[in-house]
């Protein structure tokens, strides 16, 4: 079995030695990515907050990741729900629609929402950039609040409302807390996926650009890399340090109400 | 006096599907009433309907002598016990029980509480209160959404197939519990349940029901002894079948010889010309050595039999009748157990029989 964990070990390197490269370039002190290292530096790590067009982008990115995280978990709390709870003409094709984005091409995605906006003689700004994300994120809550809401027992909703509470009491003590898992892991998914989309971000973006897309200008020019490189770690340790969160929230959820671990990030 | 439950000629469709089909049914305040049948006959639906879970398509429902036309579910006098339990699984057990007083304003939280310990004893759960709902047991469960949906103290208590999820032992126990707590509280109960031995051993009055019509509606000693139909006979314990013809008031019955009967015995009519006799197996019984039978005798061979240890169940094949029919003859002190192919003499009454048309 020897070779089988030397095959595990390289595939965890392949995994994640870009990523150990980061944080290694980052603090080193030259502008040329290459080894051997050459010193210990944090200068990139201060040049960041004096860059400002870099400041802009990361701002711009948050607020467009945040409002499409709220949207399209939103939309697909609705659509999950609907989907789990009721029988409608249609239902299958319908449902199936609304996940098709999931499958789309992107750059199909970029391109005809561009023509329409374009055609329809409306400016880009974030807005439009929310509008893509939420197109492409929305499948992925769905999918992933689907699962939420099918282990819903409905007679806990029926006991609820029985107990003489409204429909949309029953929802909020009852609904909402069961399923608050798989609402958190939508919009940490969503909020991750706007975050680092690219294409869409690159077609429909107005004056202000996304931090992707800016980080592609920038890569034109080398010396700006390694600032590219520090505030890449950065975001790496914060994800890093959101997932585990999550995932500490979703088992002590799990706990809590007593169900069975079956899956989650970690 | 006001039935607490009265339905009159309650239709109910899913589409086409014609679920519900004129359900007449009065239920009197502090019954303890069942609703029996194979799943798919309509039971659940009617428990739902009375819920306010389900619209009726047509017809009345009065609870208490209101119409319940447009109330919904949160609205009635009425709590449900659901199959599931439906325990709320991110609340403690006294946060679930507690859980229909929240609308209630009149009450301050010492109040509450005091009305949650009373309703955890009264299911015997006192002291559970603090527990996660999610670390109980089935038993445990059940008895907390006893205690939910009493603290209400509703008019009618809808129980849905509340013992179906529990193993025999448990569900026996609960059975008992069930009709002590139901004589103790004095609210009206309704059962649903595909298990004639539960429906018998709790019910004050049965309905059962077939294909969404109320077959039969008695108590149970009348439904076991007096079934309307063939379908109620064999749906309620076991019953034996046999081939006859009526004239007036004597049956020819092959296997057993003639017998008068009453027109109580014909729960459907006074048969005339060819008709089935029914008998259920503990009114027959072997006769040993030269013991003379209670009432009439017959004779028949051993076909086949089954040893339960208390009791032993066989099938005889009766002179001139060619499926054989089933007789329990309890395993007394003494008493021999008879081996396949052998002769017996065969003791029956003409008092059990049912005539069927």
């Amino acid at each position: 079995m020897t070779w089988l964990r030397g095959y595990a070990l390289l595939y965890l390197l392949f995994l994640y030695a870009p990523i150990i490269l980061l944080p290694m370039f980052a603090f080193n002190d030259s502008t040329i990515i290459a080894f051997p290292l050459s010193g210990f530096t944090i200068r990139w790590f201060v040049e960041i907050p004096n860059t400002p067009a870099l400041v802009k982008s990361v701002q711009t990115s948050v607020i467009i990741a945040v409002t499409t995280a709220l949207l399209s978990t939103t939309l697909g709390i609705c659509a999950a729900r609907a989907g789990a709870k009721y029988t409608f003409p249609f239902k299958a094709p319908i449902l199936g629609f609304i996940m098709l984005p999931l499958v789309l091409p992107e750059i199909i995605v970029a391109v005809s929402l561009l023509v329409v906006l374009l055609a329809l003689g409306l400016p880009l700004g974030h807005w439009t950039v929310i509008l893509g994300h939420t197109l492409i994120c929305t499948p992925f809550c769905i999918a992933i609040l689907n699962s939420a809401f099918a282990n819903l027992d409905p007679s806990l909703e029926e006991a609820a409302f029985d107990l003489g509470e409204s429909r949309w009491s029953t929802f909020r003590l009852i609904t909402l807390p069961l399923v608050m898992p798989g609402i958190i892991s939508a919009l940490l998914i969503s909020f991750t996926i706007s975050l680092d989309e690219f294409i869409i971000a690159f077609f429909l973006t107005g004056t202000e650009p996304t931090l992707p897309v800016y980080l592609w200008g920038q890569l034109r020019f080398p010396q700006k890399i390694p600032v590219v490189m520090a505030l890449g770690t950065i975001l790496v340790a914060l994800s890093v340090l959101l997932l585990i969160l999550a995932e500490f929230a979703r088992r002590r959820g799990i706990a809590r109400m007593g169900g069975k671990d079956t899956g989650g990030f970690l | 006096m006001t039935p607490i439950v009265s339905l009159r000629d309650v239709q109910k469709y899913y589409g086409t599907y014609h679920a519900l089909r004129g359900i007449d049914l009065d239920i009197a305040q502090g019954e303890f009433f069942s609703l029996l049948g194979p799943s798919g006959c309509g039971k659940t639906t009617l428990l739902r309907t009375i819920a306010g879970f389900e619209e009726i398509s047509s017809g009345t429902l009065l609870l208490s002598g209101q119409d319940m036309s447009g109330v919904p579910a949160n609205k009635r006098p009425t709590n449900m016990v659901f199959q599931s339990y439906a325990i709320f699984p991110h609340l403690s057990v006294a946060e679930n029980v507690a859980f229909g007083l929240r609308k209630r304003g009149d009450l301050n939280a010492k109040a509450k509480q005091a009305l949650v310990e009373d309703s955890l004893d009264m299911v015997g759960l006192g002291g559970f209160g603090a527990r996660a709902a999610h670390a109980l047991s089935g038993g445990q469960r059940q008895r907390v959404a006893l205690a939910r949906a009493l603290i209400l103290k509703p008019k009618v208590l809808l129980l849905d197939e509340p013992l179906s999820a529990l193993d025999k032992k448990l569900r026996e126990q609960m059975q008992n519990e069930l009709r002590r707590l139901q004589r103790h509280v004095g609210i009206t109960f309704v059962l649903v349940t595909h298990d004639q031995e539960e429906a018998l051993i709790m019910s004050d009055r049965i309905a059962v029901m077939f294909e969404g019509e109320i077959a039969q509606l008695a108590d149970p000693q009348t439904l076991y002894r007096r079934p309307k139909s063939r379908r109620v006979a064999d749906f309620i314990g076991v019953m034996n079948f046999l081939p006859a013809t009526a004239s007036g008031k004597t049956v020819e019955i092959g296997g057993l010889g003639r017998a008068d009967i009453e027109p109580e015995q014909c729960p459907a009519g006074t048969p005339a010309g060819g008709c089935t006799v029914g008998i259920r197996p503990e009114t027959m019984s072997i006769l040993f050595g030269d013991e003379p039978a209670p009432a009439r005798e017959t004779t028949g061979t051993v076909h086949e039999l089954a040893y339960y240890g208390d009791m032993t169940y066989y099938d005889i094949v009766l002179d001139g009748v060619e499926k054989p029919v089933t007789l329990s003859m309890k395993n007394l002190v003494g008493r021999r157990v008879l081996e396949r192919g052998e002769t017996a003499r065969i003791s029956w009454d003409e008092r059990a029989l049912v005539v069927f048309a």
